[in-house]
C-alpha cells in the first residue's frame, strides 16, 4: 500500500464517523442482508443434505451390474455395416463373473468407501398357506453392514445369519406372524423347497426393503442358486455422495461392457428436485444482493452531495481525481466489510435460534464454500457499488465550491 | 536579467457556449517576481478572481500561457496540475474551507498528507511551528469547526506554508471577517511576506488594504486598468 493511500483510508474514515447515525444503518442494513443470505443456505444445504442422506445414505451409491439389451432393430449403417439398435426396455441381468477383480480395482480407488458384490435371486417364503414373492440378497454381512447399517437395524434376534438362517424385513415378518426362531419355507425356481430359520428381524426404515428382502450369507446364497463364483452385482459406496456421479462415468469408461450406474443417475427427479430449490434460494440472494448494492450506492450518494464542499477543497489543495474516487471506494469497502460481520454474527444467531425453536429433524448446514462465496460477493458488491458515486464526486469542479462557500 | 516567478502572455478566457459565449478575460499580460505582495482589485465580475484561479492552476485559460517557475502550465495534465498546485501553491480562500472532520493540526498537515500519507515527526514539528507562527498552537487538537471564523483562517495560512510554496495565493482572504480580524489576517500574510519571501497574490475588494501591498493591479472588464508599485516597489 502506498503511503498517500493511508491518508485516503483515515478520510474514507473520518466521514464514515462523521455520519455515523446513516454509516450505522447501512451496515445494519448489509447486515440483515447478509444474514437473510447466510440463513437461507444453511437451511436450504442443510435440508438437502438430509434428503440426500435419507435417500442414499444407507444404499448403495453405484450399482455396477452386467445389463444386457435385446436387440430391438438392425439397421444399415452409411458404410453397409449392420447396426443393431438396443431396446432399453428389454433387459436381462446377466451375472458378472471377474467380479473378484473388479471389487480389488474400486477397493484401491481412495474416493470409493465400501464394495459389496452381491447374489441376488428371487423366490417365494411360505408359512402355513401364505406366500410371499422375496428378494434373496446374498453378501458378506460384515461389508453390507457398513453400506446398511445392518447392525443396528436388528430389532429382533440375531444379526449373525449363521449356519444357514437368514435375516428378514419387518415388514414381512409382521405379515407371516413369524419372529426370530421361527424356521420358513424357502421356495427357489427349479429348486427343491428347503427350511431355514429366522436369525434375526431388522428394519431398515424402507418399506420396499423391510417387505422384501431376505439376507443371507453370499456363499450360501450362490450354493442356493447354483450360480459358482459369480455375482448378480456390485454395490459402491462412495465417501463424497454428491461425486458419485463422476466416479461412477470413469468406472463405467474402464469396463464398457458393464452398467455403472450413480444414485443420481437413478433418482433423477429428485435431483432435479433440489436443483430447483436451489435455485430458487440463488434467485433470492441474487435479490439480496441487489439490494446491499442499492442501499450503499445511495448511501454514498448522499455522502457525496454532503462532502462536495470538502472534496472540492481537496481538489483544490492538490489531491487527484483518483484518490478521491478510493475514497469512496473505501467507504464502501468498509461498509462492506463491518455489513458482512455483523450479517454473520446475524446469521448464525437466526440458524441457532431456528435450530433451537423450530425443533427440525434435519440440521442446518453451513458450507466453508458458501460463506467464502458470502463474503467475497458482499464486500464487492458494496465496493462496486461505490463506483458511481465515487466517479461523480470525484468530478467536482473546485472552483464551484470556492465560488458558492 | 533573471526570468519572473510567473509570467502570463496573452491570456483570453471565455465562458459559455456558442452562441452565448462572454469574453472575461481580454489579453492579459502580467509577470510578477519573486517575493511581491500584490493586490487584485477590481468590480465584481471584473474577471480579477478567473485570473486568480487560472494563476493557481484550477482553471484553463482559453488561449494564451501561464508559466510559473519555469513550468508551462498548459503542458500539464489534470493530476499533474492538481500535483503542481499541491507543490507550488498554496491557497488562502474567502471561506476558511477548513475540514471539519479533522483536527486544527491534522488540517495544517493535509496538503502534505495527501501525497505523503501520515506525518513524520519532523513534519509535525513544522506544522507546529506554523501554528504557533499564526499564533493557534494551543489549538492544535480542536475540531477545525470549533474554532472562530479568524482562527480558521489563520490556521488556512499554515495550511498554505506547510508544503513551502513560492506563492501563495489569497481570494478575498478577509471578505468574511471582521475589522480586527481583517487586521491580523492581513498583517500575518504581510509579515509571512517578508519573513519567508513568498509571493503573495491577493484578491480583494478592500482599497485600503490594497493600499499596503508592493503593487497593485485592477482590473475592470477583462482587462488590465492600472498596475503600478506602490511606495519603495521591491526588486527582490
Amino acid at each position: 500500500m502506498k503511503r498517500h493511500m493511508l491518508f485516503e483510508l483515515s478520510l474514507a474514515r473520518r466521514f464514515l464517523e462523521e455520519n455515523r447515525g446513516q454509516t450505522l444503518l447501512i451496515i445494519v442494513g448489509i447486515g440483515i442482508g447478509v444474514a437473510v443470505m447466510v440463513f437461507l443456505s444453511a437451511l436450504i444445504d442443510g435440508l438437502q443434505a438430509n434428503l440426500i442422506q435419507k435417500t442414499v445414505g444407507r444404499s448403495p451409491h453405484i450399482v455396477i451390474s452386467n445389463a444386457e439389451y435385446a436387440a430391438a432393430d438392425a439397421v444399415t449403417a452409411r458404410d453397409g455395416s449392420q447396426v443393431l439398435l438396443m431396446d432399453a426396455t428389454q433387459k436381462t441381468l446377466r451375472p458378472i463373473v471377474d467380479w473378484r477383480s473388479v471389487t480389488t480395482a474400486m477397493i484401491a480407488d481412495e474416493r470409493i468407501d465400501t464394495v459389496l458384490p452381491v447374489v441376488d435371486g428371487s423366490g417365494l417364503i411360505r408359512r402355513g398357506k401364505v406366500s410371499r414373492a422375496i428378494l434373496l440378497r446374498g453378501f458378506d454381512l460384515q461389508q453390507a453392514n457398513r453400506m446398511y447399517c445392518l447392525n443396528d437395524s436388528i430389532i429382533a434376534g440375531n444379526r449373525n445369519a449363521q449356519d444357514g438362517s437368514v435375516l428378514i424385513g419387518k415388514s414381512l415378518a409382521e405379515d407371516l406372524r413369524i419372529t426370530a426362531g421361527d424356521p420358513i419355507q424357502l421356495e427357489l425356481p427349479g429348486r427343491e423347497p428347503l427350511v431355514v430359520m429366522v436369525d434375526g428381524v431388522f428394519d431398515l426404515g424402507v418399506a420396499a426393503i423391510n417387505q422384501r428382502w431376505l439376507v443371507m450369507d453370499q456363499h450360501r446364497v450362490a450354493a442356493l442358486l447354483g450360480t459358482g463364483d459369480r455375482v448378480s452385482t456390485i454395490e459402491i459406496q462412495v465417501n463424497d455422495v454428491l461425486g458419485a456421479e463422476l466416479v461412477a462415468r470413469e468406472w463405467g469408461v474402464r469396463w464398457p461392457h458393464y452398467q455403472v450406474e450413480s444414485w443420481q443417475q437413478s433418482n433423477a427427479s429428485l435431483l432435479s428436485a433440489l436443483k430447483s430449490q436451489s435455485s430458487s434460494s440463488y434467485t433470492i440472494q441474487v435479490f439480496v444482493l441487489l439490494a446491499v448494492i442499492l442501499g450503499v450506492a445511495s448511501v454514498l450518494a448522499i455522502s457525496a452531495v454532503q462532502k462536495s464542499k470538502e472534496i472540492g477543497i481537496l481538489k483544490a489543495i492538490g489531491i487527484r481525481t483518483v484518490s478521491v474516487s478510493r475514497v469512496f471506494m473505501l467507504q464502501g469497502l468498509v461498509l462492506g466489510t463491518f455489513g458482512t460481520l455483523l450479517g454473520f454474527g446475524l446469521g448464525l444467531a437466526m440458524s441457532q435460534a431456528f435450530v433451537v425453536f423450530a425443533k427440525q429433524e434435519y440440521e442446518l448446514l453451513l458450507k466453508p464454500v458458501t460463506t467464502i462465496v458470502i463474503v467475497i460477493a458482499t464486500i464487492l458488491a458494496a465496493t462496486l457499488s461505490a463506483y458511481l458515486p465515487a466517479r461523480k464526486v470525484s468530478r467536482i469542479n473546485p472552483i464551484e465550491v470556492i465560488r458558492n462557500g | 536579467m533573471v526570468d519572473p516567478l510567473i509570467k502570463i502572455t496573452d491570456l483570453t478566457k471565455d465562458y459559455g457556449e456558442e452562441t452565448l459565449r462572454t469574453r472575461v478575460l481580454k489579453g492579459i499580460n502580467l509577470e510578477f517576481k519573486c517575493g511581491e505582495f500584490t493586490s487584485l482589485i477590481g468590480a465584481s465580475g471584473s474577471g480579477k478572481s478567473t485570473l486568480l484561479n487560472i494563476i493557481g492552476a484550477l482553471d484553463r485559460p482559453t488561449a494564451g500561457t501561464v508559466v510559473v517557475d519555469g513550468t508551462d502550465l498548459n503542458q500539464l495534465d489534470d493530476d499533474e496540475l492538481a500535483h503542481f498546485r499541491n507543490r507550488s501553491l498554496g491557497f488562502v480562500f474567502q471561506f476558511h474551507f477548513l475540514l471539519p472532520q479533522f483536527t486544527v493540526l491534522e488540517n495544517v498537515l493535509i496538503p502534505y498528507m495527501i501525497y505523503a500519507g501520515p506525518a513524520n515527526p519532523t513534519m509535525e514539528k513544522r506544522a507546529m511551528e506554523l501554528l504557533d507562527r499564526v499564533g493557534l498552537s494551543h489549538r492544535r487538537d480542536s475540531r477545525a469547526n470549533a474554532i472562530s471564523g479568524g482562527e480558521q483562517q489563520r490556521v488556512a495560512i499554515a495550511r498554505a506554508l506547510i508544503n513551502q510554496p513560492r506563492i501563495i495565493l489569497a481570494d478575498e482572504p478577509t471578505g468574511n471577517l471582521d475589522t480586527a480580524n481583517t487586521k491580523s489576517v492581513f498583517t500575518l500574510l504581510r509579515d509571512i511576506n517578508g519573513q519567508y519571501c513568498t509571493s503573495m497574490i491577493m484578491v480583494t475588494h478592500d482599497r485600503e488594504l490594497a493600499g499596503r501591498s508592493d503593487r497593485l493591479v485592477e482590473i475592470s472588464d477583462g482587462m488590465i486598468i492600472r498596475d503600478e508599485y506602490l511606495t519603495n516597489p521591491t526588486e527582490k
